[in-house]
């Protein structure tokens, strides 16, 4: 991959077929990681990245190629493998951070599902940011970037983190740049990658062209679909009925051959953080704060550093129907990713289910497509098993550990589950309107 | 369906926070209103900051404290609720979670409003154990409520259980220099002896919107009579807000979007300079306007109806059509403004949407100024 | 909707059977045994029976007599017999094309031109289909609903179907639906009934009164 800009399309059939050779990374059980937040050290990411995308990828099997050209690429940003190949340094490299403890890959980490498996990120001086990593496989088919969307690019997305001060910590572009620049290599870098001498800009757009590598959508499912029967067991298949059916999960993770996803790429309040905060207190304030400074980078302070964190896409749209709505998450890998949802409150794919299945929490602003869904506990597990077929095949071993794990965890503390709620029996509102002992 | 007996009856942490939070919440109205202030302190802090107090329905600025003297009324909000069809809970838990979650909106309202009002179509089939459930839940209201009577609460027993339960269906009352009217606009010729209905039969045919056989809804002579004289003493410079279930005029007879005897009725208020009839059963944004009246529509909490093929006010903003995969869209419930000079403003507060506000400018101006913006919503 | 014509059809069939039966009657050992004054017509359905003097005339006017006399009791207990009328008087069910044009054009075949009768056959079966496809659409129990919810509490008429529009993509079902597609998506979650075969008689009855209703709008489908 380390030829020129013309190689990438005339490589295509050959790495397709290496890519699908490479299938089956080592798992992880057991090993574990010596650098900064819980990271595998760096080097051995990148081994790990060679063994699961060894070149440049091709449009990969499971998505339409039509749908494929549709993927949002700024102008000026065409893929090409200079680009990739300065990203993919950019990526690995801890002077992106003011005390050098992190790297992209720290908290979007190879051996970790391409995220950092915590409930918020841990950033420099070990400060807890307010949402958790969400990985960056796949980030690329997203329409938007962050939890809210606030980001319309990755270009975009890539350079926030460098500067919020408890995430990476520099206090601006120009001192991020010249940490950058201490490693002298990069000059070239930038140069043959973008033909001018490196900047914060081009540093994001770098970013972005390599994160378009990271595509990983061959998993049972798709071979599914693709009409191997045997591809899914008998529980995923069930499961997948109920995915499309009584679970109601495909009204926002819409999955198919042109959007394999399984996002509708919009925000939905599902009642994740109505538990603890008043979100009409929060709007008032954050709609006061904003009215101050609005710009991308106060409003990613608002998010990662305070509790107007839990207001959601609401800080980027300042409308009414956006409070404590986040974006549809990815459903690709989804085994790999935990824990879930904004502020990684849900541990296991049980913990998931067992939100929705009681409806979600109820809150003025619920999105009216969530309610409770009676689901037995075989059909729990049926969806569960689906979820886990959603893995690429080249994290097999790893998808099959994690599934363990939860199933472990899940086997111990339930702690969202509610029978009542989940079957009618008490109504989403009923508690706060009548009282503890509900209607007669 | 799932043998739920089997299960553990299991909470979640959710439930059990909201079980502490409820606990906490019923202790505080022992506290003396200082110690209250303190404690709700920080949810104001905001709206002080802002200047202005957000009326959390809208974000929209809200002004609380009208100017009393000088104008004819002293300017006041109320919140309504309308159409929630409710089936007793173990038929159909869905309608009434959705009448919750209307309570438990207006229950937020800070400043809580003057009063709430009930649009009419508590109950889908007129049963008492309907009616009685609707009440149970209108008791958790915390301001006062006041009731107008729907078709489907009324066919089964005529009217029997809503009136011991709720009063009379006619009525009117003042408030704060506003003269309201409340009036039972959906009366049937008799439809159902001829054809030796039951009441069952007779309640089922009037609940379908588009069943033919039904009559068209009326005030009636003795009705308009009633208005006539309660409206005798009232000098024209009062403004009059009138309660109707269905809208008083004639928009679309095969769904009873329909008041037979519209002119009429329109006729007794034409006298008075600002009058506005709030309606419901349409279950939809609707505006319109004939000569002084002015006409809003409520929203439902149960379910929306499409917008009728013909006939729809050319004042009407539409909200777009309701997402099928969303069963609360296009439902909600509502405040309304009223100005220190009697005409009002309408909010839609539209669950999973933006709110919707229609003024009484926009009204006033003959659609001219003020055209309310419609919450947009991709088709789906 | 020519109503007239439809129940004459529908009489008309009723009388022939009963009078099929009423000649067998008399023969048949489990038949209620005859008096010494008469005997007993049985309707087709095994249960109505009249009385029949034994001397009365045997003409067409006696015939259509007991023929009626029969039916009267039938319909007396059986309110629903004829829900087509039922269903047609209370929902307007919008009637198929006219086809009386065809009458006397021939299509060169053995058996020559189109007839008013094969013209009537085509009009009443589409339009029955229709009119039972408005019963299950207007009925939560024909939907199988557990919540008591019916599709004409959204769509009076079948407004708001715009079946015109399938096949589409539906977004929520992240596929490309079809008319069916989105009335059982309707069935399982709004209406929480039990979704129906393709080929169920009531889904095809359902599709068929849709469809009715948004008679004359230009196809125009994937439209969003």
């Amino acid at each position: 991959m380390n030829k020129s800009d013309g190689v990438w399309s005339s490589r295509r059939t050959a790495l397709f077929i290496l890519a699908l050779a490479a299938c089956g990374a080592p798992a992880v059980a057991g090993e574990r990681a010596t650098a900064p937040h819980g990271a595998l050290p760096m080097p051995q990411q990148q081994q790990r990245l060679d063994q699961l995308i060894p070149g440049l990828t091709t449009p990969p099997p499971g998505i339409d190629p039509t749908a494929w050209t549709s993927i949002y690429v700024p102008a000026g940003n065409e893929l090409t493998a200079d680009r990739i190949a300065l990203g993919r340094k950019l990526y690995f490299d801890t002077h992106l951070s003011k005390d050098r403890t992190l790297a992209c890959a720290t908290c979007h980490d190879v051996s970790r599902g391409f995220t950092d498996h915590r409930s918020v990120s841990e950033g420099i001086g070990d400060h807890l940011g307010k949402r958790s990593a969400p990985t960056t496989m796949n980030a690329a088919l997203l329409q938007t970037q962050f939890w809210d969307g606030r980001s319309p690019s990755l270009e975009e997305q890539a350079k926030l983190p460098i500067l919020n001060p408890i995430e990476m910590g520099h206090s601006d572009s120009a001192s991020a740049m010249a940490a950058v620049q201490s490693d002298p290599s990069y000059q070239g870098l930038f140069q043959k990658a973008y033909g001018r001498a490196p900047n914060y800009d081009d540093l994001g757009r770098a970013l972005a062209s390599f994160e378009r590598t990271l595509i990983f959508l061959n998993a049972p499912f798709d071979r599914f679909s693709a009409g191997d029967p045997r591809a899914l067991p008998p529980a995923a298949q069930r499961g997948l009925a109920l995915f499309n059916g009584k679970a109601r999960c495909v009204s926002c993770h819409m999955i198919n051959s042109s959007n394999p996803l399984g996002t509708d790429n919009l925000f939905h309040n599902i009642g994740v953080s109505a538990r603890t905060k008043n979100f009409e207190a929060l709007a008032g304030q954050a709609l006061g704060v904003l009215s101050q400074a609005d710009n991308s980078q106060a409003l990613d302070k608002l998010a990662i550093e305070t509790d107007m964190s839990e207001l959601g896409r609401f800080l980027v749209s300042k409308r009414r129907q956006d409070i404590g709505a986040f974006k549809t998450e990815q459903l690709r890998n989804v085994g790999l990713t935990a824990p879930y949802m904004h502020d990684g409150s849900l541990h296991t794919l049980w913990d998931v289910m067992d939100h929705y299945n009681k409806g979600g929490e109820t809150n003025a602003y619920l999105d009216g497509g969530i309610e409770p869904l009676n689901l037995s506990e075989d059909e729990i597990n049926d969806v569960v098993a689906f979820l886990f077929a959603l893995t690429d095949t080249r994290f097999a071993a790893q998808n099959e550990a994690a599934l363990r794990e939860q199933q472990a965890i899940a086997a111990k503390t339930r702690p969202f589950r509610d029978n009542a709620l989940a079957h009618r029996e008490m109504l989403p509102f009923e508690q706060r309107v009548i009282g503890p002992a509900g209607l007669k | 369906m799932n043998d739920t007996t089997k299960i553990p009856h299991i909470k979640s942490v959710e439930t059990r926070y909201q079980e502490e939070r409820e606990t906490l919440f019923r202790g505080l109205h022992s506290l003396d209103r200082r110690s209250f202030l303190k404690v709700s302190t920080g949810a104001a802090a905001a709206a002080v900051a802002a200047g202005v107090s957000n009326h959390f329905h809208s974000f929209l600025p809200v002004n609380v404290a009208y100017a009393a003297e000088g104008g004819r009324s002293q300017g006041f909000t109320f919140a309504y609720i309308s159409d929630s069809h409710l089936y007793v809970k173990r038929t159909n838990e869905r309608f009434v979670r959705q009448l919750l979650r209307a309570v438990d909106d207006v229950n937020k309202l800070d400043p809580q409003p003057d009063f709430v009002f009930y649009g009419g179509d508590l109950a889908q089939l007129g049963r008492k154990e309907e009616l009685d459930l609707g009440a149970q839940i209108l008791k958790s209201v915390k301001a006062p409520v006041h009731m107008m009577v729907g078709e489907h609460d009324w066919y089964f027993d005529m009217g029997h259980r809503w009136n011991e339960l709720f009063g009379a269906q006619t009525y009117s009352f003042d408030h704060k220099g506003v003269h309201f009217v409340v009036l039972m606009s959906v009366q049937e010729k008799d439809f159902w002896s001829v054809r030796g209905m039951s009441p069952a039969e007779r309640m089922h045919t009037v609940a379908g919107l588009d069943n033919a056989v039904q009559s068209a809804f009326e005030v009636g002579a003795p009705q308009r009579e009633w208005l006539r004289k309660d409206l005798e003493k009232v000098p024209t410079s009062t403004p009059i807000i009138v309660f109707s279930h269905s809208p008083l005029y004639k928009l679309y007879r095969p769904w009873n979007f329909w008041t037979d005897d519209a002119e009429d009725v329109q006729a007794v208020l034409q006298r008075f300079d600002r009058v506005t009839v709030l309606h419901g059963h349409t279950h939809q944004v609707l505006t319109n306007r004939i000569g002084n009246i002015q006409f809003h529509g409520m929203l439902s909490t149960a379910w929306p109806w499409p917008y009728a093929p013909q006939g729809l006010p050319a004042l009407t903003v539409q909200m777009n059509r309701p997402n099928p995969f969303d069963s609360n869209d296009g439902l909600g419930d509502g405040t309304v403004t009223v100005h220190p000079d009697g005409l009002v403003d309408k909010l839609y507060n539209l669950w999973n949407r933006d709110p919707m506000q229609v003024k009484a400018s926009y009204l006033s101006s003959g659609g001219k100024s003020d055209t309310p913006v419609a919450p947009t919503l991709a088709s789906y | 909707m020519n109503h007239p014509s439809l129940l004459a059809l529908i009489l008309l069939a009723s009388m022939l059977a009963a009078k099929a039966d009423s000649q067998n009657a008399a023969p048949q050992p489990s038949s209620p045994a005859a008096d010494s004054g008469g005997k007993t017509v049985k309707l087709c359905d095994n249960k109505t029976t009249v009385r029949v003097a034994s001397d009365a005339p045997k003409t067409r006017a006696e015939g259509q007599k007991i023929s009626d006399s029969l039916m009267a009791q039938w319909k007396a207990t059986n309110p629903d017999n004829n829900w087509v009328q039922g269903e047609v008087e209370a929902h307007q069910v919008v009637t198929p094309a006219d086809n009386s044009k065809l009458v006397g054009t021939g299509q060169s075949s053995t058996y020559g031109a189109v007839t008013q009768q094969d013209v009537q056959v085509w009009k009443n079966e589409t339009y029955k289909t229709a009119v039972y496809g408005s019963k299950v659409f207007h009925s939560g129990d024909e939907l199988g609903s557990e919540i008591a919810v019916s599709c004409d509490m959204c769509h009076p008429r079948a407004a708001n179907t715009h079946p015109e529009s399938y096949p589409k993509f539906q977004p929520q079902l992240g596929r490309v639906a079809l008319l069916r597609d989105m009335i059982n998506w309707c069935i399982e979650h709004p209406v929480r009934g039990k979704v129906l075969a393709p080929d169920d008689p009531k889904m095809r009855a359902l599709e068929a009164y849709i469809i009715a209703q948004r008679k004359g709008v230009p196809l125009d489908y994937g439209k969003r």
